[in-house]
């Protein structure tokens, strides 16, 4: 069984590696993890004011495969709004990065992360919006 | 059924007749060998259902069990018997791969009280503490620059991996099995770290 081009490049050249302030009222944090192979994933979002996605950054301990899936989804989000960054699916980034189907799961975490860090934005804005008030 | 029943159960012994008990390797009555049925790893090895296990009595239960079903002592015996004996001795062997190890005896032993701890698609952690001090543990270990900083981490890691399977047999001592279940997701953890610390060593060599 040989990998994708596009999951090596990711894989070995891996985008967006990093971090960012968790506390800071603009950054969606998502920590996921997939317990049958210990792995786990922390994909964080920088979003405008106007709702855009402005970076992403990821950190992930895991397979090559769930690298290469994180690293995809954070290069996908930039520019989307967060509602468009939550409706991506794990099928989308298995399919571009023709995953193994043993290594699907690694795109299901993948859209668990994002799906999680929107949902913590989201959180962190209700929150500010409610202390406002 | 539950486990206990399942343990007692008698089934007909299918080359005497006689009664057996359904988790039995062999015939209490003739001695002949049994098929293998559905009695869970530790009936089937004749021990307590209890994540508590004394390792020396789980070998020799195993030992004695595998010398028994040993293919010398079926050379002369019928193509049936042959072929049981060979299912019971990977029964015996499956339970005793499962036992012998604290992670995947904790795993099971869950399961087998009617939980799932690492059920299909596998993405259902959702312990942020347990995620937190993970995602820690595996950066620093990344960040580790010597061989120093890598022991550190390892013997962190086993300090951590021999409390947790204490305190994973005094939940299931008090069948608290949602407790065990976190905790089993924690041990898998923490024995993933472990690997990866000596994996790291290995490299720095």
């Amino acid at each position: 069984m040989a990998y994708s081009d596009k999951l090596l490049d990711h894989y070995e050249n891996p985008r967006n590696v990093g971090a960012m302030d968790k506390d800071d009222n603009n950054v969606g944090t998502g920590l996921v993890g997939a317990p049958a192979c210990g792995d786990v994933m922390k994909l964080q979002i920088m979003v405008s004011e106007d709702g855009i996605i402005e970076d992403a950054k990821f950190k992930t301990f895991g397979c090559g495969s769930a690298i290469a899936s994180s690293s995809l989804v954070t290069e996908w989000v930039k520019g989307k709004t967060v509602d468009e960054a939550a409706m991506i699916k794990n099928t989308e980034i298995a399919q571009e990065l023709a995953l193994p189907p043993v290594k699907i799961h690694c795109s299901v975490l993948a859209e668990d992360a994002i799906k999680a860090a929107v949902s913590d934005y989201k959180a962190k804005k209700a929150e500010k919006t409610e202390a406002a008030e | 059924m539950n486990i206990d029943q399942q343990a007692e159960a008698l089934i007909s012994c299918w080359s005497c007749k006689g009664p057996c008990p359904q988790a039995s390797a062999f015939c209490h009555t003739c001695g002949a060998v049994q098929p293998p049925g559905q009695a869970d790893h530790f009936t089937r090895l004749g021990l307590d259902v209890s994540f508590e296990i004394d390792p020396g009595v789980l070998d020799s239960f195993y030992f004695n069990l595998q010398r028994g079903l040993h293919p010398d002592r079926f050379a002369t015996r019928t193509p049936k018997e042959k072929v049981l004996s060979q299912a019971q001795a990977t029964a015996i062997n499956d339970a005793y791969e499962t036992l012998k190890e604290p992670l995947k005896r904790a795993d099971y032993l869950v399961h087998l009280k009617g939980m799932g701890v690492f059920p299909e698609g596998c993405n259902l952690v959702n312990d942020q503490t347990l995620l937190m001090e993970s995602i820690e543990l595996r950066e620093a270990l990344a960040e580790a620059e010597t061989r120093h900083d890598v022991e550190v981490i390892a013997a962190r890691a086993a300090d951590d991996i021999a409390t947790c399977i204490r305190q994973l047999s005094e939940l299931f001592a008090a069948d608290d099995i949602e407790g065990a279940c976190r905790l089993t997701t924690r041990l898998k953890y923490l024995q993933k770290l472990a690997e990866e610390a000596r994996a790291q060593k290995a490299k720095m060599n």
